[in-house]
């Protein structure tokens, strides 16, 4: 057992300093960003399409069949917590998924047809959710109601404090 | 010389008025004693007590047997229930969804089973598919006031927001399709606009200060959080023209939760719906003690309820928070002062 562990810890040290090498030897190549300014600038709008996406179908009634959408309960993504899936969930009887919980919530208050988890459509959903709470902490299973993300500028408008409270 | 407009003129006395109430604070009235500690009572007239009920945000849509019209139905069999009964029901807005107005009549059609009277207010819900006018042609006019044992009742529509269409060229549909979001990003920040703010301080100009007042708008008479329109945008004017009032009480639709706020001699009340209930935004809420429970989301009914208001002699009140499922921590189902 002894051994093993030992031989693991040698080849750990022989790996790394062959990567120290590797990286002296490259110079400043390793150091350069995975992607250019324009190629990240591309990406970010991509998902932003997404997200777009995602926004506009979380308020459209098309996805149930009551006239419902996501956001008549969930205003800017907020009270779906995806910074703590996966959990175990009551409604659906077992740990499941954010992409589940969606589905759930189309099938059952939307009375809705689920969507195929990796549909464009369910990605779009997920898209638009995570970025309403980007920045917040991932913590699975905390048990906590949070809202979206707090708009400091751009559309919406910031709380004017009137001394009132 | 340039025309003081009302806006100007109430900029003015809002400065001044704050002076007034940071004086207030070292040279104790009625009115600040009671912000303090909430134990003096305002020197209002007395009241005959009595107790009226409140019903807001159904959000009915044009389907048969909509889930939502069972939940209005429950609450005004609730309401019905009560006894002795309430002296009278105020609605404070959006009783339809799209702004239809088969929406409205279906409503009206159950709001009709109360055995006692009933007064309403528009919801923006109710309004912008043809800017209120099936609303007005079923429940008359967007503000009003009436007397009952003492105290002054005031109902007014907080929900106008510039034309923001025009421009743009939206039809009806897509208009209301706007302003049915709540976060719409492109709707702007409503309010009760001049008219009614002319409307108002005619209505309350020959009344003496200690007259107990009661105020209904559909959205808060305070700065909650204007992104979901959480807010009145002229509320500071309104302030200002009941701040003569020795005590006014406040209630309002729209939040789909229990919420509380005072602000020099108003204390308001948020009231929860009979559509679904809304998480609190992501900001401090300044009682953060009154407040409900998450709502469970596999249980329709959680988070829905009605309301009464018990008003005693001295024009104390207490806003009975009458959830249909187990919404409420125990110092809520106490019932909130106001």
């Amino acid at each position: 057992m002894k051994t093993i562990q030992g031989f693991a810890l040698l080849k750990c040290i022989t790996l790394a300093v062959c990567a120290l090498s590797a990286l002296v030897v490259m110079g400043t190549a390793a150091a350069k960003p995975p992607l250019s300014s324009a190629e990240a600038e591309d990406q970010f709008n991509m998902l932003m399409e997404a997200v777009k996406k995602g926004d506009d179908l979380w308020h459209s009634a098309k996805l149930g069949s009551n006239g419902l959408a996501c956001g008549n309960c969930h205003p800017d993504g907020s009270a779906t917590n995806p910074h703590t899936w996966p959990k175990f969930q009551t409604n659906l009887g077992k740990v499941g998924t954010l992409r589940g919980m969606i589905n759930w919530c189309i099938l059952v208050p939307l009375m809705g047809e689920p969507l195929a988890l990796d549909s464009e459509e369910m990605i779009a959903i997920e898209a638009y959710v995570m970025y309403t709470h980007r920045g917040v902490a991932i913590a699975p299973a905390k048990d906590e109601q949070h809202g979206a993300v707090p708009v400091i500028s751009g559309p919406g408008y910031p709380t004017a404090d009137e001394g009132n409270r | 010389m340039k025309k003081l407009s009302r806006r100007d003129f109430l900029g003015m006395s809002a400065k001044a008025g704050a002076a007034t109430m940071f004086a207030g604070m070292f040279a104790p009235t009625a009115t600040s004693l009671m912000g303090l500690g909430g134990v003096a009572h305002a020197n209002t007239k007395k009241i005959s007590p009595f107790t009226f009920a409140v019903l807001t945000d159904a959000h009915l849509y044009d389907i048969p047997n909509h889930k939502f019209d069972g939940f209005l139905e429950q609450a005004v069999a609730d309401v019905n229930s009560i006894n002795p009964r309430p002296d009278f029901v105020l609605y404070a807005g959006d009783i339809g969804q799209l702004g239809k107005e088969a929406e409205l009549v279906k409503g009206k059609k159950i709001l009709d089973k109360l055995k006692m009277p009933y007064k309403v207010i528009p919801g923006e819900h109710d309004y912008y598919l043809d800017m209120g006018k099936a609303w007005r042609g079923l429940f008359g006019d967007e503000h009003w006031s009436f007397d009952h044992k003492g105290t002054h009742i005031i109902g007014m529509n907080s929900i106008l927001v510039n034309d923001f269409w025009s421009m743009r060229n939206l039809t009806p549909h897509e208009r209301m399709g706007y302003m049915e979001e709540l976060e719409c990003h492109q709707c702007g920040l409503w309010g009760v606009q001049e008219k009614q703010l002319d409307w108002l301080e005619k209505d309350v100009r020959k009344l003496r200060p200690d007259t107990p007042i009661i105020i209904m708008t559909h959205s808060p008479l305070w700065d909650y959080y204007p992104r979901w329109n959480f807010q009145t945008v002229d509320a500071p004017e309104i302030r200002m023209i009941l701040r003569k009032f020795e005590k006014v009480m406040a209630i309002h639709g729209h939040v789909h939760q229990v919420v509380y706020n005072r602000i020099g001699n108003i204390n308001s009340a948020g009231l929860i719906s009979t559509s679904w209930p809304w998480p609190y935004p992501p900001i401090e809420l300044p009682y953060p003690d009154i407040r409900m429970n998450r709502a469970d989301p596999g249980n329709f009914e959680d988070g829905l309820g009605g309301h009464t208001v018990d008003l005693s002699e001295h024009f104390d009140g207490v806003v009975n928070y009458r959830a249909f499922a187990d919404l409420l921590p125990d110092n809520v189902k106490r019932g909130v002062k106001l």
